[in-house]
């Protein structure tokens, strides 16, 4: 049984913040002058995922069926106030945390995941196939896949599949296959493996190889992050928070959270962009693309095989650093989110790895959940902002985009 | 409902497009836009793509006054399709010749994603030229910017249906349609981009579109220089526009 209230937080519809932003997005744009990459889309993706990733509706309806799965994986997730780590802190306001990790999968990647597959499956797709970094996506799809009753292959960063062998296991009682990525599935895989047979992979790389086999078999593409539907969906996380602040009489001072690609970010942020709520993105140091990063069109996929966008970028060839925090390690950010960094209207740290421990340990003592390794980023952010004299007497609410508790081997002993 | 084709020049050779020229005019439209070729048209699909690097190759100003100046004579309005990076810089000599050569007005594709700042001051100048700015609008345009542009240009409207020219994704063409004429009541609004059949005009033209844009799906006829193809495709947008 629900709770009629808990129903009644969850949105009857995506946000899509497109309409509101204060100038266009650019189209994206075809790598390959002679083919068109935006038509391959329509090999790929579910229909209604892409008429929702180009469409100017500021709401899309939710469906029943998704809204019963959401509740179902454990939606809404709880917003915390953090009263322990405000003591520790001494911080003379308030600290709220939207707990994602409260989810089945332990993160926010089930919210696009179950649309996507929703959708997949309404259209009569029988197998979806992804990628994965640090394993969180995948895990998502797995359960999405298999709660809309068709099969998951997901391919995973090959230094997280052997890194990570809970998070396989984990797909594979979901019902999913995975691959170690770079593999032998694929053409694009096979090349790179005859160039360095121990390649760690990448992100790009497994998106890449997910898209090749997609099309080799016919299959559809779930997404991620980055793209535009992927954030619309995302933006229950935001709606959701808006609700609960407004029913204990709150009002956000600021809004903080990690960026890997963007989608927690931008789904928790998004809704709140018309109010004069401050906006902070963490990225991580070792992956310095606000710092470092170049705004303009660049590759989601280090093949090239989808569609260039226009975002901030430190290249589709950039190599990250093995830093815990995987999901973190991806080298753009979503189009929307870099326009709203470059005209200011959403400000940015970059964080430590270092940093990002010492907050994951604040927070699991003060607290008593282990946050994820990217979501410590966000953390560090929350710690060093109300550290600050000016900051005193605020409302800080942050998105913990998931749980730890399957990368306690990065907990120092 | 109106009808606009476009045509980047001079495709595929000046001896062809002047036949296919000749041919379009024994039909009834009421804008022509042509196309400046140029070496990056990175928003248009493949197929307006290609057509840019023959043009280039074969393009003549003077020929280009000529064809202004005659559709011009059959009060047909001639408006370029350019982009600004093609310009940027240069404004005033460009513009003046443009304007010299008939021009009514421009389509500047890459402005308002490209060139965003820029915005107020070519509108500026075109109006001090006497030139036309047609917004293009997209999906992707946000609320506020369709009113601000709207609300600072005379002239009708082009609004991109798909995320490219000659590419076709789902889109809920009812939805575009009346999101825009919301947006900007009163105003002439011509969808282009991905358009290829009479169903999708009849369909366009009952939820309220003020015309249509066509320039991909006559392409092929021009590049194998079969007129017959290129009079019935034209034929069924007639059909299309006319509501048959």
């Amino acid at each position: 049984m629900y709770e009629k209230a808990e129903e009644e937080i969850i949105p009857r519809k995506w946000y899509n913040i497109v309409p509101d932003l204060p100038e266009p997005l650019s189209p994206p744009r075809d790598h390959d002058p002679e083919n068109s990459s935006i038509n391959l889309l329509n090999k790929i993706l579910p229909k209604e995922i892409l008429r929702q990733e180009f469409t100017s509706s500021r709401y899309e309806n939710i469906p029943d069926e998704v809204v019963e799965q959401y509740l179902q994986i454990g939606r809404p997730t709880p917003l915390i106030r953090a009263i322990n780590m405000e003591r520790l802190l001494n911080f003379k306001g308030k600290i709220f945390f939207k707990n994602e990790g409260a989810t089945a999968t332990g993160s926010h990647k089930i919210n696009t995941a179950l649309p996507q597959a929703y959708y997949a499956g309404r259209e009569g797709v029988e197998e979806v196939v992804t990628e994965t970094g640090a394993g969180q996506w995948g895990t998502a799809t797995a359960l999405a896949a298999t709660l809309n009753r068709i099969k998951s292959t997901v391919f995973m960063v090959r230094v997280s599949y052997e890194q990570k062998p809970l998070r396989k296991k984990i797909i594979k009682l979901y019902g999913g296959s995975t691959y170690p990525s770079p593999s032998n599935m694929t053409e694009y895989g096979r090349s790179i493996l005859s160039g360095n047979p121990d390649h760690p992979g990448t992100l790009g790389i497994a998106i890449s190889e997910a898209v090749q086999y997609a099309l080799d078999h016919g299959l559809k593409y779930m997404m991620g992050s980055v793209e535009n539907s992927v954030i619309t969906h995302q933006s229950i996380i935001g709606q959701e928070t808006k609700k609960q602040l407004e029913a204990i009489g709150e009002n956000a001072d600021t809004l903080i959270g990690c960026v890997g690609g963007g989608s927690n970010f931008s789904g928790f942020t998004f809704p709140f962009v018309e109010s004069s709520s401050e906006m902070i993105a963490t990225a991580a140091s070792e992956v310095p693309k606000f710092s470092k990063g170049n705004y303009g069109y660049d590759l989601i996929d280090t093949a090239g095989i989808m569609p260039e966008l226009k975002m901030l970028s430190l290249g589709a060839d950039f190599v990250p650093p093995s830093i815990y925090a995987g999901g973190l390690r991806y080298h753009g950010a979503a189009p929307a989110l870099s326009l709203l960094i470059r005209n200011g209207r959403i400000k940015t740290d970059e964080v430590t790895e270092e940093r990002s421990m010492q907050a994951m340990e604040l927070f699991s003592r003060t607290q008593g959940i282990v946050p994820a390794p990217e979501s410590s980023h966000a953390i560090a952010t929350v710690i060093d902002y109300c550290r600050k004299p000016e900051n005193q007497g605020k409302t800080v609410v942050f998105n913990l985009s998931g749980h730890g508790l399957l990368d306690l081997s990065v907990v120092r002993d | 409902m109106k009808l606009a084709l476009y045509f980047t020049f001079p495709y595929p050779d000046r001896e062809t497009f002047r036949k296919f020229f000749d041919e379009t005019l024994k039909f009834n439209f009421e804008y022509l836009e042509l196309g400046i070729p140029t070496d990056h048209p990175y928003y248009d699909g493949p197929v307006i793509r290609k057509t840019h690097g023959k043009a280039k190759e074969n393009y003549s100003e003077d020929m280009l006054e000529e064809i202004v100046k005659e559709a011009n004579s059959r009060n047909i309005r001639v408006y370029t399709l350019v982009y600004y990076n093609h310009f940027v810089g240069r404004e005033g000599e460009f513009l003046g010749k443009l304007k010299s050569m008939g021009f009514s007005g421009a389509i500047v594709p890459d402005l308002l994603t490209d060139y965003f700042s820029e915005r107020n001051q070519l509108i500026s100048k075109m109006d001090k030229f006497g030139m036309a700015l047609i917004p293009f609008f997209t999906s992707s345009t946000p609320d506020s910017v369709i009113r601000d542009i709207a609300g600072k240009t005379n002239g009708w409207i082009y609004h991109g249906l798909q995320p490219s020219t000659g590419i076709k994704v789902p889109v809920s063409t009812d939805l575009i349609v009346s999101r825009i004429k919301e947006l900007c009541p009163g105003r002439e609004v011509i969808f282009g981009f991905g358009i290829n059949s009479k169903d999708e005009i009849i369909d366009l033209k009952k939820s309220g579109a003020d015309g249509i844009a066509i320039g991909s799906t006559l392409v092929p006829c021009m590049e194998s220089m079969d007129l017959d193809c290129f009079r019935s495709k034209i034929r069924m947008l007639e059909e299309g526009v006319n509501g048959i």
